[in-house]
């Protein structure tokens, strides 16, 4: 075929594309995705009543910390996902979002009684904690994954993997934390960071095979 | 070496009309689509023969694979940024990705990305991989579109109203098998 005619053909395929389309996209990843996750934090592991978690200021804690960290992730998506756009400071908040949770959970831990110091940092649940938190992304990530392809160009598949499986990681502790019954900065930080990050490793796996175009 | 090189105009100038295609085009402006392929091609060619050496059939293989992906990916591209790097990242993966797939290791160097407005050719060499072929793969009802499309020269509504299809689902048809042309090029092994 000529190219002038692949360019005929091409031409014939034309639709307006909405402003903000990617990002509308990414939105209704997450939503469906996260959906289907709280679905399961509710059925599944039958948590508490949504009223009464969200009533608890430690919830809120914990939200704060892992929902400020889909934000970044999400910033970071969508650079990946444009070629020729540069990442800037998206990385830079999710490491000191990080780095904050991190002075409290060791300012909490410096602050306790050295005997309980193991108790607070294993809790109840130290166990389960990251492996459902893990468990708990993989709609997310499909979600944006579906998104990314269908929207976006990332150049670094395996980066933008990453980013996805961070976001979705990071979304799905926000909601294991209305089940979750731990209330510590240390034990968040530790426990639900692990999690976040074993969905950030698989997510840059599955993202070398997943996002090639 | 058979193609002529014409020195380009000022770089700011091409990305300003670039630009302005490529937001016409998203908004749905079909000159403004053809125009922007149809000097992006030139570009492209001068780019990719630089990399694998000119006459090279490779070059247009990679140019109609490229002018597919700014096509098909075009809505990732952030009407907010400038436009010539996001098509220089385009023109680049889909090199690396060539390599990567001859098996051929290649140190790629990041420029950039106005050096892909350095140089225009708009002389169209051979093929190799024919898109012309991979399209007879289709299925009987797509190829059929496709073919009064592109070759009798219908629009997408003329070729819906002669195969008894709404408009609608023909548009779907055609994009569906240009999504399929791409995934085919870039799985077709060389």
């Amino acid at each position: 075929m000529k190219t002038g005619d692949l360019i005929e053909l091409l031409t014939n395929d034309v639709q307006p594309m909405a402003r903000g389309l990617a990002w509308r996209r990414l939105a209704v990843g997450v939503a469906g995705g996260g959906a289907l996750t709280l679905l399961a934090v509710i059925l599944w592991l039958r948590c508490q009543p949504l009223f009464l978690a969200a009533s608890q200021p430690w919830f809120w804690m914990k939200a704060s910390y892992t929902a400020a960290l889909t934000a970044a992730a999400l910033m970071m998506v969508r650079r990946l996902g444009t070629p020729g756009a540069q990442l800037r400071a998206a990385p830079v908040w999710a490491a000191g979002v990080f780095l904050i949770m991190v002075g409290l959970g060791v300012g909490q831990l410096v602050g306790a009684a050295p005997a309980s110091r193991l108790a607070l940092w294993l809790g109840q649940t130290w166990r389960v904690c990251s492996p459902l938190i893990l468990l708990l992304s993989v709609p997310i990530y499909a979600g944006l994954v579906v998104a990314v392809r269908a929207t976006l160009a990332p150049i670094h598949p395996a980066r933008t993997g990453a980013a996805i499986g961070l976001t979705a990681g990071a979304l799905a502790a926000t909601l294991y934390g209305l089940h979750c019954p731990e209330q510590g900065a240390a034990f968040v930080v530790t426990w639900y960071s692990l999690g976040i990050a074993a969905a950030t490793a698989g997510g840059a796996l599955a993202g070398r095979w997943l996002l090639r175009w | 070496m058979t193609a002529v090189h014409v020195e380009a105009p000022a770089k700011d100038e091409v990305e300003r009309q670039l630009r302005a295609w490529m937001t016409a085009s998203l908004d749905g402006d079909a000159a403004a689509h053809r125009h922007l392929l149809g000097a992006l091609s030139g570009y492209l060619r001068a780019y990719f023969a630089r990399r694998l050496g000119a006459g090279d059939a490779e070059v247009e293989d990679l140019v109609q694979e490229t002018l597919l992906a700014v096509h098909l990916k075009r809505s990732s591209y952030d009407r907010a940024l400038p436009f010539t790097p996001w098509v220089y990242a385009v023109a680049r993966y889909k090199l690396v990705d060539y390599f990567r797939r001859s098996r051929r290791r290649a140190h790629i160097p990041l420029e950039d990305a106005g050096t892909l407005l350095g140089e225009d050719d708009p002389e169209e060499g051979a093929v190799r991989t024919d898109l012309e072929r991979l399209l007879g793969q289709l299925p009987e009802r797509q190829r059929a579109l496709v073919e009064e499309v592109k070759i009798q020269g219908f629009s997408v509504e003329e070729a819906a109203r002669r195969r008894g299809v709404t408009a609608v689902s023909a548009r779907v048809m055609l994009h569906r098998s240009l999504q399929w042309l791409n995934r085919a090029v870039r799985d077709e092994d060389r």
